[in-house]
């Protein structure tokens, strides 16, 4: 075992730019000409059809093969508007989370396109605001959880409103004008809505993992200092103010707008993981389980949370620590070659390959379309888990370190934290270096760093790597990896 | 405007004639084309937002009321000004048969808000250009091509007998595709009522039919248009209704052109509200029918003729007025209909069609 001591004194800023080397492989496939690719939701079902929710109107179909230009695309239904949430139940059978409600579509003459579209419930309303999509994930028992985003103040409401108006609602950033905009919901099989949790600015993208968790990430802005990912439970609040105007609990006529942020800081539930803006995640956008085992590489179990506003997709490692949910994020893809806009990521039944669709039309610069990554079968070098031990942090890697590595390894270690309150996202505050007082290898594999001063309450502590090889030669893919601690060991 | 009347018949696909057509193979898909339509054998359905030309609240009656808000800034809250809300209806469906043909129907209210003829849907101010792909930042209301022939008024139009004192909302259910139309579905308490709207073959009219499950009685009324009950059988009846052409509010006044002798004003506002436009660019892109783009006194090729045909002017009127007598080669015969509207307004729109190259 090695020890040394790390000598971290000035900020230094560790590239997270991280090629995809030759472990996976990235594969555009182009829709029939003249289709807008704005991808809004991605679905397989059960025969290994991949059905593409397309945000003007359609519902596409294809069996994937290994040539991407060679997709056979079908339409399946049409005339939906901005489907941004999908369950796939077979090849005649879909569910579509769209503006207006959830719908329920299927085939029933046969003839592989839909012809049947029932309303399965419309619990929200609708302000007419253009920003109001909707994000679903069926909760293993035939309902569904559906995430009802906010409206933005770079639209306006109509005159007319479906569902309930509330003038308290639609004042601030992004707002919630229109009933339940803001919460997740959950829609049992019959169609009944329950209130599941609130505070939510723009979850476009919600995940219930293998184990049945409830997962949702959000959008960097007003009431969030920096993109979270937040597990969710029943009954919680999650910061964003303004969806409080919609619990049966709140007292009319208090606009939450107006109450002492120390007041919103007591009642919020905090971020499982929070994803620094610049360096992991402008917008998170759909997270995704890597399926258990190795057919999409060593990181199995873990999630990715694609940035709708960038070339990257983030890996996040969790850990439960004393009840509480926390854990470190880190690129998986940070490349060129990734199109912007990444919004829905689904892997195919094989597990080998996860589809990424695109879409950010109206926000910026066009991104849209259609993606694959295939995990080339050769084990990157890289961070495989970062947990919190109670005298520092542990780094377990994927493969084996260089007898030498240790020494040539620099661990550096920062720290810094985010407000969050109703300006639009937070600067890093009290940033400060920390010191690694020692590094210890444990196995071939893991590697100890001693931090004497840790501390828990949402603090991001920023670990940047220098490159080093392992025993293949091969260098490490990861610069950066940024741990929240919520709770000590 | 006091004349366009008969004109507002049928429409959409005008001049080209020379064309009754449509585009090459018809894509299944929705394309960046924003201006989609369907046809008489294949209706286009589409869920978005509509603008509303003027709906009374007893037809909005289970919409709430959206109000003036603050003006807000990122950066320090609450600032001068107000926003006000603007016209639209959230959560309708639109179904486009063609140039004959299109109705907005409403799944918050259950019932028709608006038919239409001339064209669909402009989709530009929420899908954007192609090229940007930028919705418009606060108008972004798709708008209605063509002519409102009918607009709905009064209290819903079908009344069940055990429920006339009952503060009932009506529950929308969703809809089947039967050879393309749907047939809405939606519950008024235990009553279930299905509808289905279709073209027939006079202009400016719809049929509606309807199937009732669980009603003791009921009755339809139509406030504000001539109507004909049908096909009675049991809980089915079907209605006919005839509607004529609204003047919408935004378009009142005078118009900036003369309508007493042809002119290339009136022409060019033709092309819009006859709804010419869903079909013919100007700009030579190729839509339903061909461009209008140097279209005037072109050699054309037609279908199942040899010879090429100069698209003179009396090639133009019979274009309009009888356009499957020479169908423009790549087009589908049979899209446009005739367009039998007066001679002051054909010799217009070749005015028009004259300014727009090959003179």
């Amino acid at each position: 075992m090695k020890f040394f001591l790390s000598i971290p004194l000035s900020l230094f800023f560790f590239s997270t730019l991280l090629c995809r080397g030759s472990s996976y492989e990235l594969e555009t496939i182009p829709f029939p000409e003249g289709v807008p690719p704005e991808v809004g939701a991605l679905g397989f079902s059960p025969s290994g059809k991949l059905f593409v929710a397309l945000r003007r109107s359609d519902v596409l179909v294809a069996e994937p093969g290994e040539d991407p230009a060679d997709f056979s695309w079908k339409l399946f239904a049409s005339g939906l508007h901005n489907a941004c949430g999908i369950e796939v139940i077979s090849d005649k059978e879909i569910v579509i989370s769209q503006m207006p409600e959830l719908t329920r579509i299927r085939d029933t003459d046969g003839d592989s396109t839909a012809d049947l579209y029932e309303s399965v419930a419309a619990p929200w309303g609708m302000s007419g605001n253009y920003h109001e999509t909707n994000h679903l994930v069926p909760d293993g028992k035939g309902g569904w959880f559906v995430a009802v985003g906010t409206a933005s103040h770079n639209g306006p409401v109509f005159y007319n409103v479906r569902g309930e108006y509330s003038k308290v609602g639609r004042r601030g950033r992004n707002f919630s004008a229109a009933s339940w905009k803001g919460w997740i919901l959950h829609i049992d099989k019959e169609g009944e809505a329950t209130p599941w949790a609130s505070g939510f600015r723009m979850h476009n993208g919600i995940l219930l993992d293998s184990k049945g968790r409830l997962w949702a990430g959000d959008n960097q802005g007003d009431w969030k200092g920096t993109t979270p990912l937040y597990h969710v439970e029943r009954g919680n609040f999650y910061g964003h103010v303004s969806s409080l105007i919609w619990d049966p609990e709140w007292d009319e006529g208090v606009d939450p707008l107006e109450l002492p942020v120390e007041d919103i800081d007591e009642m919020r539930t905090p971020a499982a993981v929070l994803l620094p803006h610049d360096e992991m995640n402008r917008s998170a956008a759909e997270p995704v389980e890597i399926p258990e085992g190795d057919d999409f590489g060593p990181f199995g179990g873990q999630l990715l949370v694609p940035d709708n506003n960038g070339r990257r997709i983030t890996r996040v490692m969790l850990e439960n620590v004393g009840g509480v949910y926390q854990g470190a994020c880190a690129q998986f893809l940070d490349d060129e070659s990734l199109q912007l806009g990444n919004n829905r990521l689904v892997f195919s039944p094989d597990r080998k390959e996860l589809y990424v669709g695109q879409t950010s039309r109206g926000w910026g610069q066009i991104a849209e379309g259609l993606q694959r990554v295939r995990f080339t079968g050769e084990v990157p070098f890289d961070v495989k888990m970062m947990s919190l031990t109670k005298e520092g942090f542990r780094l377990v890697f994927t493969s084996e370190l260089n007898d030498a590595s240790s020494e040539l390894a620099q661990f550096k270690l920062r720290r810094y934290r985010y407000r969050d309150n109703g300006e639009y996202g937070s600067p890093k505050h009290d940033v400060s270096e920390i010191e690694i007082s020692n590094l210890k290898q444990i196995d071939t594999k893991t590697l100890e760093l001693m931090v004497p001063k840790l501390e828990g309450g949402g603090w991001v502590y920023e670990l940047g790597i220098e490159p080093f090889k392992d025993h293949r030669g091969l260098e490490i893919r990861t610069g950066l990896i940024c741990y929240t601690i919520n709770r000590l060991r | 405007m006091t004349k366009p009347v008969a004109a507002f018949l049928l429409l959409a696909c005008l001049l080209s004639a020379i064309t009754h057509s449509i585009g090459e193979e018809r894509t299944p898909f929705v394309t960046l084309n924003n201006l989609p339509m369907g046809s008489l054998e294949k209706p286009f359905l589409l869920r978005t937002y509509f603008p509303d030309p003027g709906l009374g609240r007893e037809v909005l009656a289970n919409h709430d009321l959206g109000f003036r808000a603050r003006k807000y800034s990122p950066g320090k809250g609450d600032v001068k000004g107000f926003v006000d809300p603007i016209p639209g209806i959230p959560a309708a469906i639109g179904v486009n048969f063609g140039p004959n043909l299109s109705i907005c129907w409403d799944t918050t209210e259950c019932r028709l808000l608006y038919a239409w003829s001339g064209g669909f849907l402009d989709m530009t101010n929420y899908w954007g250009k192609p090229e940007s792909g930028r919705r418009k930042g606060f108008g972004y209301i798709p708008e209605l091509v063509g002519e409102i022939f009918y607009l709905s008024r009064g209290s819903h139009p079908l009344a069940i007998f055990s429920q006339y004192t009952d503060d009932i909302v009506p529950r929308y259910r969703g809809y089947r595709l039967e050879n393309g139309v749907p047939e809405f579905s939606y519950a008024l308490g235990d009553v279930i009522v299905h509808v289905k709207i279709e073209p027939t073959d006079k202009p400016m009219s719809f049929r509606k039919s309807y199937r009732i499950e669980g009603a003791d009685g009921f009755d339809y009324y139509e406030t504000g248009y001539a109507f004909t009950r049908t096909q009675e059988e049991g809980e089915q009846f079907s209605v006919l209704i005839e509607g004529r052409p609204i003047v919408s509010p935004g378009s009142e006044g005078e118009p900036s052109f003369s309508t007493d002798k042809p002119n290339r004003e009136w022409g060019e506002s033709l092309y819009t509200t006859l709804g010419c436009i869903a079909c013919h660019s100007l700009d030579g892109s190729r839509g339903h029918g061909p461009s209008f783009a140097g279209l005037y006194r072109a050699e054309r090729s037609i279908a199942g003729m040899d010879e090429t045909i100069l698209a003179d002017k009396s090639y133009l009127i019979e274009s309009i007025t009888d356009p499957t007598a020479k169908v423009v080669e790549g087009f589908p015969p049979g899209y446009m209909p005739p367009y039998p509207i007066e001679k002051n307004q054909i010799e217009s729109l070749i005015l028009f069609l004259q300014t727009l190259g090959n003179e």
